[in-house]
């Protein structure tokens, strides 16, 4: 399992999103009202890159001729087939338990000496950490 | 309309891979078909798609807009390099998207049919086709059938149109005799017929269901009905035992449906055959020899067995072949949309089916 950079915490506000190459994986690292996530960056229906769909909210379940519309900016739609996922845990809306995306866990670090020695000539400051993938 | 210059197209050279029976195009601006169309459709023609039932999400793959801008399937370097390249395809069968059929006015919609072929013609066959990988449909308009064969034979001979194309929307179905100039044009030339889905309901066009649907499911997952409509209406009218040279290809319209409804025909024509003393055989049995189905969009039940168990039942490994449908949302990859397939089988659903059928080296 390693550790990699993906930017600056200030250059992936939220509701940017940022598709890395990590040990030979694409993976798209979005930002969620201020929490960071990670998903593959491949459909499991039939392997779109997923991770470069639209970012919307959803219409939750409701009853018939009701239209709720709720959790903007954590859902991903697939770009090919419109498929919907939840960036917060990667499981898709049709059914979360058996259609899912490999998910990561991001963090934000302010420490260089725990980074890969290639982020060390960055500045760091609290206020603008690192964002780190781990894979 | 007649041909003012010699045809100059790519030559026609065998090539290695798999056939993609539904690939989209289009012009970069409107304006590559105005030029085409003499006044005073140039003045009338404004684009314009089928008007409703728009995809609530989105109508193409969203990674398919090329990269120096232009509607999806505009750009042949980048079609090239994200279909043809990326999968190996052999040859890409194109239908432009006219729409032509459902304005009331049969002479605009003839015009706008002929200024598709000659736009297709003038581009994606010739002028970016130097390897021979795309192969064309000529677009008619069904509502006038004698202007449609006359432009069936403008296009006779050119080596890159293999078929002829329609929208499954229509006034009527298609095995009646009011087209048959069509299908006779198609059999002289040795010209496949294709139905695309496309125009049901719309303008002067009949809605092949008990009225309009509310909503893009309903009517997306009732493609179908029309190809249905169509079938049973080519066989039973004996369309196959009067132009015995003449084969449909019905694309996009839906796979898993035909063995059920070929038990069922087959099942009235036992009781029923002296009503169409014309079909000779049990309607089934004109299949493998006019009729051919475009996989996407393939249906894909939880179990992949039962795909394969339709498969079995339908003739498949005869009737059936691929097509992915770029650019379009629904986009079927030819390396996922399908369950491990018998090597023999993959090879003719990919390929050798569509070589046959539309006679590609």
């Amino acid at each position: 399992m390693g550790k990699h950079v993906v930017g600056r915490a200030g250059d992936l506000p939220p509701g940017a999103r940022r598709i890395v190459e990590a040990e030979g994986r694409s993976i798209g690292v979005f930002n969620v009202h201020g929490t960071y996530y990670a998903l593959r960056n491949t459909c499991p229906h039939q392997a779109a890159p997923l991770c470069l769909g639209a970012i919307k909210g959803m219409t939750m379940p409701s009853k018939p001729g009701e239209y709720i519309w709720a959790r903007d900016g954590e859902i991903v739609r697939c770009p090919w087939h419109g498929w919907e996922f939840d960036i917060t845990t990667g499981r898709s809306i049709f059914n979360p338990h058996k259609m899912r995306v490999k998910t990561y866990e991001v963090t934000v670090e302010s420490a260089a000496d725990e980074l890969p020695d290639e982020v060390e000539t960055f500045p760091v400051t609290v206020e603008d950490g690192f964002v780190v993938l781990h894979v | 309309m007649t041909i003012t210059e010699p045809i100059t197209t790519a030559p026609v050279l065998a090539r290695e891979g798999l056939v993609d029976c539904d690939v989209h195009v289009s012009p970069r601006t409107i304006d590559e078909i105005k030029s085409y169309l003499a006044m005073p459709w140039r003045d009338r023609y404004n684009g314009g798609g089928r008007g409703l039932f728009g995809n609530p999400v989105h109508g193409a793959r969203l990674d398919s807009t090329p990269p120096g801008g232009g509607p999806t399937g505009s750009d042949p370097d980048f079609l090239r390099k994200q279909l043809v390249d990326e999968y190996g395809h052999a040859y890409c069968i194109i239908l432009p998207r006219a729409f032509c059929n459902l304005h009331p006015d049969p002479d605009f919609g003839t015009a706008v049919a002929a200024a598709f072929n000659d736009w297709l013609a003038d581009t994606w066959l010739s002028k970016y086709n130097h390897d021979g990988v795309f192969k064309g449909s000529i677009t008619v308009n069904v509502q006038d059938p004698i202007a449609a064969a006359r432009e069936i034979e403008r296009w006779a001979g050119h080596p890159h149109f293999v078929q002829v194309m329609t929208d499954s929307g229509a006034r009527a179905p298609f095995g009646q005799r009011q087209f048959y100039p069509i299908y006779e044009a198609c059999e002289r030339h040795g010209l496949r017929f294709a139905i695309h889905p496309g125009t049901d309901g719309m303008g002067i066009n009949i809605q092949p269901s008990p009225g309009y649907p509310t909503h893009y499911i309903e009517w997306h997952t009732g493609l179908s009905f029309a190809f249905q409509s169509h079938l049973v209406s080519f066989l039973t009218e004996g369309v196959f035992e009067r132009f015995p040279g003449f084969g449909v290809t019905l694309t996009e319209g839906g796979v898993s449906w035909l063995p059920a409804l070929m038990w069922r025909l087959d099942a009235e024509w036992k009781a029923l055959r002296s009503e169409v003393p014309w079909v000779t055989k049990a309607p089934s049995a004109y299949l493998r020899d006019h009729v051919r189905l475009s996989s996407q969009p393939l249906e894909n039940p939880d179990n992949p067995k039962h795909l394969l168990q339709i498969f079995e039942m339908m003739d498949a490994e005869h009737i059936l072949m691929f097509a992915s449908d770029y650019p379009h949302w629904d986009f079927d990859s030819p390396t996922h949309a399908f369950p491990k397939l018998p090597e023999a089988m993959h090879r003719r659903i990919f390929s050798e089916n569509a070589r046959e059928w539309y006679n590609l080296p």
